[in-house]
């Protein structure tokens, strides 16, 4: 089967989230998942069973809130918010993403 | 807090599996109608949402693991598991919790005492800067300080906050009823402000007061004070009655001070004496911030060296020694509580290490079980935490139990211990706890390590593998250590009660029986007219002797057979030649009823007389005459004491048998007796009775109180029972010590028992082989025996040894036999070896029952 649509690589994870908490909006989970997914013209796919541990993990680290609300649908859902330390992680993050694809695209010319 | 959030997580888990179900639900929720949306029906729909979502469970747990704490949750999962195994052998559990319930409760108890007694500061603020201040002078025993010269110090040194002195006296308040026996403290000048403690109620002494011919005034303490006036403040003011005098309340000292001693009542400024050679008080005194005790040291000795200068006699012969209140406090008893705290902790290592040889044989039996978890996946880690987890758990409730244990036991020490100091302070708190607890830790680590390593052993090997002798090995070991530990302990119990089997068949030289001893209440101002106190004293012993049943009566400054000192030096008034040795003797004033009340024989010359106006008689014992007359007789000879103003010289009467005097387990020493009946503050009455000594006290009481109405008569007891009094400590040791002992034995033996087993246990299959091939039954029995025997000599040999290495800190404690005492020490190894005999008996023989068919047809 061909990776049609790409499953989020290992560690880029908590970057999207992140970002896509930026905005400052609280969003639950799928939320989250459906604006990976639309920002990245379906291109990457969040593996929906990494998300909520990842969620988890980045709460306990403290880079976001979580609060339970009502949707528009009236129902239930756990809220996140990024936290000003999470928006220094964000920062942090996104700084080692740029090295790491601007290493790997001059390695990439080089061998071209 | 994420982690207090974690932790918190981990003692809810329902909850947190509530919200992580809802938070799941929703997002289900939410992709099912997405999916709708795109056409899928409402059944596949839902199932494609879970399955997007993946193991529905396995995403549940991961996320949960991300909100608890791992090693919590972990511990807390070993612990469950343990319990729930604990609890399938309730026998094991039950034992193992009762050892070391046992061997921590009795190890806290111990440590409770050392804590209060030993370890913590005396109850006054910055104890550690209190001291005792002696004058020492070579030619008297006792060290109390003139008041005169007690008053150049506090003035002259420099490194002081204030110097003070007390001496106590029993007396008679006389405002009830009856009067009542109260415990003066004479203070010097600025008492409470070397204590730093001032009065709770009223105020200090004003230097008015602490003048000669001042206004008189009292002090009360806590007790006198809630058992005479009901805690009422009115008592400021109040006047108590006295026999020869009278004082007003200034103030009420709070609960906690009871110096100088536990009972005292009342505190009164002492009068001031301007003669450098009357001594009376016990100095103590506060250091300033920051001074030591060897600055203090030479700071006093050049102030006295100062006072030489000035008063060369008597000053110059005298020098002053110092130490800190607390050494001199429990000096006593430090040794003694340091030797059970010692034995007890040697016992609490027994139960630990039977404990241990427990917890081998049960993960020997759990080697399946062991074997099965491994081979579902656990590692080998996560086994040896779950059996730490077990040895835990036993040691916590063990902890726990031992607490209660403790608590209980303290009641009954603060009974048997009642003359240790601040022995009110010995309670149940914090300290005891952390303490039991570091117990608990220690028997985590000592029962810990042998089962783990076997654990880790036994998975080293492959299941089929025969089984490894290494358990055997290591139980062997540790019931080795058992049996080391039982005959340290043994030995020194042992050691105790061959000495105190000495000291009683001692023969004291005197007969205690049938005397009844007594005190009654008088000042040290009635000393100061002595014909008169002599008067008052021999109508006191006229009037005993006259009552129906009494044999004789005498008075004694001291008990006689219990510890104590007056050694003096001497001199002659005959001319003695420079190279007879300096005549150093015990001294003590007694009535010439003395020597027929306590049944001491007369060998030579007369008895003692009553003493006249400057004509004093004495008698001396059989040791003086050897030591100093040698080849001669003392009869006639006159003694004098230089520098002792109260005793004039006295003519040498007569020679009387060795008495045992300053304790049983002392031998007798050059001993003079100056006839004098003296009647002073501590005097005591001895009174030898015909028949039963239970009627005598009333009729003493009355009789007293029909020629002293102001006197109370106190301490009324048989000699026999005050001399055991006296030797109550030893006792105590003793007991305490053969418990600790006869506790370790059993425990040593119950562990060979167990070895023994085991061994049998383990070697089933071998054994049924040989005796198929024909081995005969009494080889098998003789094989196991011989296994204890080898386990419990190596124990021996090792105990034998540590006992030698650590019985020497018992002597000290010992008379009559020596601390490495052979007979003894041999003694104790048959014993361990027979017993050790018994206890392998029993198995081996079960060994020779096995039937080799059954066996082998099992296996």
């Amino acid at each position: 089967m061909s990776a049609r649509k790409n499953d989020v690589l290992q560690g880029t994870l908590a970057l999207l989230v992140l970002r896509t908490l930026a905005s400052g909006k609280p969003m639950h989970g799928y939320a989250i998942t459906a604006h990976i997914q639309r920002r990245s013209d379906q291109l990457l796919r969040v593996e929906e069973g990494s998300l909520y541990p990842a969620l988890h993990r980045m709460e306990q680290e403290g880079w976001v809130r979580a609060e339970w609300g009502t949707t528009d649908k009236n129902r239930e859902a756990r809220f996140y918010t990024l936290t000003p330390k999470g928006r220094g992680q964000l920062a942090a993050e996104r700084e080692s993403w740029n090295r790491l694809t601007t290493g790997v695209a001059r390695v990439l010319r080089g061998m071209a | 807090m994420a982690w207090i959030d974690r932790l918190w997580n981990v003692l809810r888990p329902a909850r947190l599996r509530r919200e992580l179900d809802r938070e799941l639900a929703f997002h289900l929720a939410e992709r099912t109608d997405a999916l709708e949306a795109e056409g899928y029906s409402a059944d596949e729909a839902s199932r494609v949402a879970r399955q997007r979502l993946g193991n529905y469970l396995l995403q549940r747990e991961r996320t949960r693991d991300e909100d608890v704490s791992q090693r919590v949750d972990n511990a807390l999962r070993n612990l469950r598991l343990a319990a729930r195994a604990l609890a399938r052998t309730p026998g094991f559990t039950v034992t193992v919790v009762a050892t070391l319930a046992l061997g921590i409760g009795a190890n806290s108890t111990v440590f409770s005492a050392i804590d209060a007694v030993l370890l913590r500061p005396l109850p006054f603020p910055n104890a550690d800067r209190l001291v005792t201040l002696a004058q020492i002078d070579r030619t008297a025993s006792q060290s109390f300080v003139a008041p005169v010269r007690l008053a150049d110090w506090d003035r002259m040194n420099s490194t002081f906050q204030a110097i003070s002195g007390y001496y106590t006296q029993d007396e008679s308040e006389v405002s009830g009823t009856f009067p009542e026996m109260v415990t003066r403290a004479f203070v010097a000048p600025r008492f409470l402000e070397v204590w730093g403690v001032a009065p709770v109620i009223g105020r200090n002494f004003s230097p008015a007061e602490e003048q000669n011919n001042g206004p008189p005034a009292v002090i009360i303490s806590d007790g006198l004070w809630r058992r005479r006036f009901h805690a009422d403040p009115r008592a400021i003011g109040a006047i108590l009655h006295f026999a020869h005098s009278s004082a007003p309340i200034v103030g009420v000292m709070p609960a906690s001070f009871r110096f100088p001693v536990r009972g005292v009542d009342l505190w009164s400024p002492s009068l001031f004496v301007n003669d450098r050679n009357i001594t009376w008080y016990t100095a103590v005194g506060r250091l300033r911030p920051g001074v030591t005790v060897d600055q203090a040291r030479a700071n006093l000795a050049s102030v006295q060296a100062e006072l030489g200068r000035e008063f060369p006699k008597p000053d110059g012969e005298i020098t002053c020694a110092i130490e800190p209140l607390k050494e001199a406090t429990i000096a006593g008893v430090r040794g003694s509580l340091w030797m059970v705290f010692g034995a007890v902790s040697l016992l609490l290592l027994i139960a630990c290490t039977n404990v241990a040889a427990l917890l081998l044989s049960r993960t020997a039996a759990r080697r399946q079980e062991i074997a099965l978890r491994v081979s579902m996946g656990a590692s080998r880690g996560s086994v040896a935490w779950l059996l730490l987890a077990e040895v835990s758990l036993l040691a916590l409730v063990g902890a726990v139990l031992g607490l209660g244990f403790a608590g209980a036991s303290l009641a009954l020490l603060r009974t048997v211990t009642r003359n240790l100091p601040h022995v009110a302070d010995i309670t149940l708190d914090w300290r005891l706890v952390l303490y039991s607890l570091a117990c608990a830790l220690v028997a985590i680590v000592v029962c810990g390590i042998a089962p783990v390593s076997q654990a880790n052993e036994e998975l080293a090997q492959s299941a089929r593998a025969t089984r490894s002798s290494g358990g055997r090995r290591a139980h062997a070991g540790l019931v080795g250590v058992q049996v080391a530990l039982a005959v340290t302990l043994l030995a020194g119990a042992a050691l105790l009660v061959r000495s105190f089997q000495a000291l009683t068949r001692v023969s004291p030289g005197f007969d205690p029986d049938s005397v009844l001893v007594f005190q009654m209440t008088s000042s040290w101002d009635e000393t100061a007219d002595p014909t008169k106190a002599q008067q008052r004293a021999d109508r006191i012993l006229e009037r005993l002797q006259s009552l129906p049943g009494i044999e004789a009566v005498a008075a004694t400054p001291s008990v006689p057979g219990i510890p104590s000192d007056y050694q003096t030096e001497l001199a002659t008034q005959e001319p003695r030649a420079a190279s007879e040795p300096k005549i150093i003797a015990q001294t003590r004033a007694v009535s010439p009823g003395y020597f027929a009340t306590l049944r001491i024989p007369l060998l030579a010359g007369d008895l003692c007389r009553e003493q006249g106006a400057g004509t004093w008689t004495m008698m001396v014992n059989r040791a003086f005459a050897n030591a100093y007359f040698a080849g001669s007789s003392p009869i006639g000879h006159h003694l004098l004491q230089p520098g002792n103003v109260y005793v004039p010289n006295s003519e040498v009467r007569g020679i009387v048998g060795d008495a045992r005097e300053m304790g049983l387990d002392r031998q007798p020493v050059p001993t003079v007796y100056w006839c004098a009946t003296l009647f002073q503050p501590g005097s005591h009455f001895l009174v030898r009775v015909r028949g039963d000594l239970g009627p005598v006290a009333p009729a003493i009481r009355a009789a007293i109180h029909e020629i002293e109405p102001i006197r109370s008569v106190y301490d009324v007891a048989p000699l026999a029972h005050q001399i055991a009094d006296a030797y109550a400590t030893n006792r105590l040791r003793m007991i305490l010590l053969s418990c600790f002992a006869s506790l370790a034995m059993l425990l040593a033996c119950v562990g060979l028992y167990g070895t023994i087993s085991y061994s049998v246990n383990v070697r089933r299959g071998e054994i049924g082989l040989r005796m198929a091939l024909g081995a005969v039954r009494e080889r098998i029995i003789r094989q196991f025996l011989s296994q204890g025997l080898v386990v419990s000599g190596l124990g021996c040999a090792v105990g034998i040894a540590l006992a030698l290495a650590l019985t020497r800190f018992l002597s000290g404690m010992l008379y009559g036999v020596s601390a490495t005492d052979p007979a003894t020490l041999a003694g104790v190894v048959v014993i361990v070896l027979l017993v050790s005999l018994i206890a392998s008996l029993v198995p081996a023989i079960r060994a020779s029952r096995v039937e080799p068919m059954q066996v082998l047809r099992g296996d």
